[in-house]
């Protein structure tokens, strides 16, 4: 009885070092969250929406240049996006991310649920989301979708249904087809066309020498913001010196990030998304055409990433036509922003 | 007689299926997943159950249920029938079996997920493309199965049948085919929890209908009762076909079991 053979010890042994990682997993969460000394705010998670493309310039711009670490963190990791199942919402729900870019269609429904998230700031003043369709087979008007093949990623699920309910159409009169992020699968005729960011595809298939169209959602009933910097209220309400020290370095890395577009692309293709097999070229056009919905007349007279009070009532209407009735208040808060840039009005674009 | 296969089968369930909610349940508090991600139970049950919305969540859940059950059931039976008639034709000429056996291995080693798009450029995205996907996932394990039960006849039986003028044909029926009454079964058995993930693979990449489409929808949209929902009835399902398989191997098997 006493003696203990081999499996046993491996059993208990097993056990323990079980324990230990519970244990590690406990403390990772919130040793991310002390560390308030000194300006040391230690390691955080930012969970990116989509792969590492330009989409995410601004960042690329803080982490090289090394905003992050000035503003007090001695790492911030990018974590990539995209694929099923590593939206923001229930990264920042199981503590597996610190902040999250994500978008209004779905940080409201999970706000919905009953998590307690808030947006606090909208790299995206416009939403980029597009019916992108070819040139000989164009979709240039919602009503145009019926009967149409229209691919659409699980995750862009909200944002499909608050066009069709935007527009009046009826959802059981457009085929949805299963889609991953292949334009291929529109020039092979697969598809008529498919939900996807303005800023890549056309610009992907305008390189191909393919005549693509798009429509975008944003005028079409759906005034969105996008890339929505996204975080527990606790971290408003517990660390709003460390919340306001990265919005600080990311309101400098997209500065520069807008400024040098080809920089921008240089850096998503050949660093950060270099798997990806990013074409410079195609990038810098996308980096262009992003431009124009991240600086907008507004984000030139009050700041980037602020959204004015007329915006966010677009976003809850939009919201609200897509059946997310959900209040200003319990999805928004843009105090931490403002204080940022009353505190450094030098912040704001020149 | 069938009752008491019944039983002898189903009993074992009851405990396991205790087991794994109990696991479940322990498994989200020891890890401290937030109950707005990793549902628990009872939240499932009231998802189902007693909320207002229970009908329509029914409705949806096991509506999408259905198409998955119909989708696995394709799957099921092409992958079994074109095992066995693939493995018949095996056996009766060697020639064909050393051509294409590593032909096969070959195809099974590419994953599926990387197929299927080539699948559905083939085949669509109806009912056939889903036989195909589905059908892959059971054939090859069950022609590997199917083949080695043909081919482990006993020689004296068939010599016997060989000495009174019988034909490869007649020794395929008399003797290889309830020896092989087994590893069918077996085969059956392993397919049926692999027909689901073929068509949860089917519906996921090519359909758009069905749990495997469903489930991910209902993450991108933030609703993790329908996940765990979802999750929960394909289970059940593929517990109780996987029993229902059993009872019906114990039933066969034992009107066979005096050729063994």
């Amino acid at each position: 009885m006493a003696s203990l053979d081999r499996r046993a010890f491996l059993r208990t042994s097993g056990l323990a070092g079980l324990a230990l990682g519970l244990a590690a997993c406990g403390g990772g969460g919130t040793s991310t969250g002390g560390g308030g000394e000194g300006g040391g705010f230690g390691a955080v998670k930012l969970q990116l929406s989509w792969k590492k493309n330009v989409e995410f310039a601004g960042e690329y711009f803080a982490d090289s240049k090394g905003y992050y670490k000035a503003a007090g963190f001695s790492q911030v990791e990018l974590l990539s996006g995209g694929g099923s199942g590593t939206s923001v919402e229930s990264g920042l729900a199981t503590g597996r991310c610190w902040i999250g870019l994500s978008a209004p269609t779905i940080t409201a429904p999970a706000v919905l649920q009953g998590a307690q998230l808030k947006i606090v700031g909208a790299t995206f003043q416009k939403n980029p989301f597009a019916i992108i369709s070819l040139g000989k087979n164009p979709i240039e008007d919602p009503k145009a979708l019926v009967g149409k093949r229209i691919g659409v990623q699980d995750s862009n699920e909200l944002v499909w249904n608050a066009l069709l309910k935007a527009n009046e159409i009826d959802p059981a009169s457009v085929t949805r087809v299963p889609f991953q992020s292949d334009p291929s699968m529109l020039t092979s005729g697969q598809l008529d066309g498919y939900v996807g960011f303005v800023t890549s595809g056309p610009v992907r298939l305008k390189m191909q020498g393919v005549d693509a169209t798009y429509l975008l959602f944003a005028d079409h009933g759906l005034p969105l913001a996008a890339e929505t910097f996204t975080v527990r209220q606790e971290t408003i309400d517990n660390e709003r010196d460390k919340l306001k020290a990265f919005l600080t370095a990311e309101i400098k890395g997209w500065k520069d990030a807008v400024a040098d577009p080809a920089k921008s692309a240089e850096m998503a293709a050949n660093t950060y998304g270099k798997d990806l097999n990013l074409d410079v070229k195609e990038q810098t056009e996308e980096a262009k055409m992003q431009n124009e919905l991240v600086v907008t007349p507004d984000a030139k007279a009050n700041g980037l990433f602020t959204m004015t009070p007329e915006l966010i009532a677009q976003n809850v209407e939009s919201l609200g036509k897509a059946g997310l009735a959900v209040k200003a208040e319990q999805l928004f808060d843009l105090s931490v922003l403002d204080e940022v840039y009353q505190a450094d009005p030098s912040l704001k674009l020149a | 007689m069938i009752g008491r296969t019944v039983l002898r089968v189903v009993g074992p369930l009851l405990p396991s299926v205790l087991i794994v909610v109990a696991a479940w349940w322990l498994f989200l508090e020891a890890f401290g997943i937030s109950p707005l991600v990793g549902k628990r139970p009872h939240q499932v049950w009231e998802y189902l159950f007693t909320v207002p919305e229970a009908a329509a969540h029914r409705d949806a859940v096991f509506g999408a249920l259905g198409i998955t059950i119909r989708d696995a059931a394709i799957g099921f039976t092409t992958g079994m029938v074109a095992a066995v008639v693939v493995a018949m034709t095996f056996v009766l000429f060697r020639t064909v079996e050393q051509t294409f056996m590593p032909v096969a291995m070959l195809l099974r080693s590419v994953p599926l997920v990387v197929m299927t798009p080539l699948i559905t450029l083939v085949f669509g995205r109806d009912l056939l493309g889903v036989a195909v996907i589905g059908g892959i996932v059971v054939f090859f394990p069950a022609l590997v199965n199917i083949a080695f039960g043909l081919r482990s006849a006993s020689p004296q039986a068939t010599d016997l049948v060989m000495a009174y003028g019988g034909t490869r044909t007649t020794v395929l029926r008399k003797v290889a085919v309830p020896t092989a009454m087994p590893s069918v079964f077996a085969s059956a058995r392993i397919s049926v929890p692999s027909s689901i993930i073929g068509a949860l693979i089917a519906e996921w990449l090519a359909t758009g209908q069905g749990i495997g489409a469903e489930i991910l929808r209902a993450i991108g949209g933030f609703r993790y009762d329908e996940v765990w929902a979802d999750i929960v009835v394909v289970t059940s399902v593929s517990i109780v076909a996987y029993a229902a398989v059993g009872v019906v191997e114990s039933l066969v098997l034992a009107r066979f079991s005096d050729t063994r």
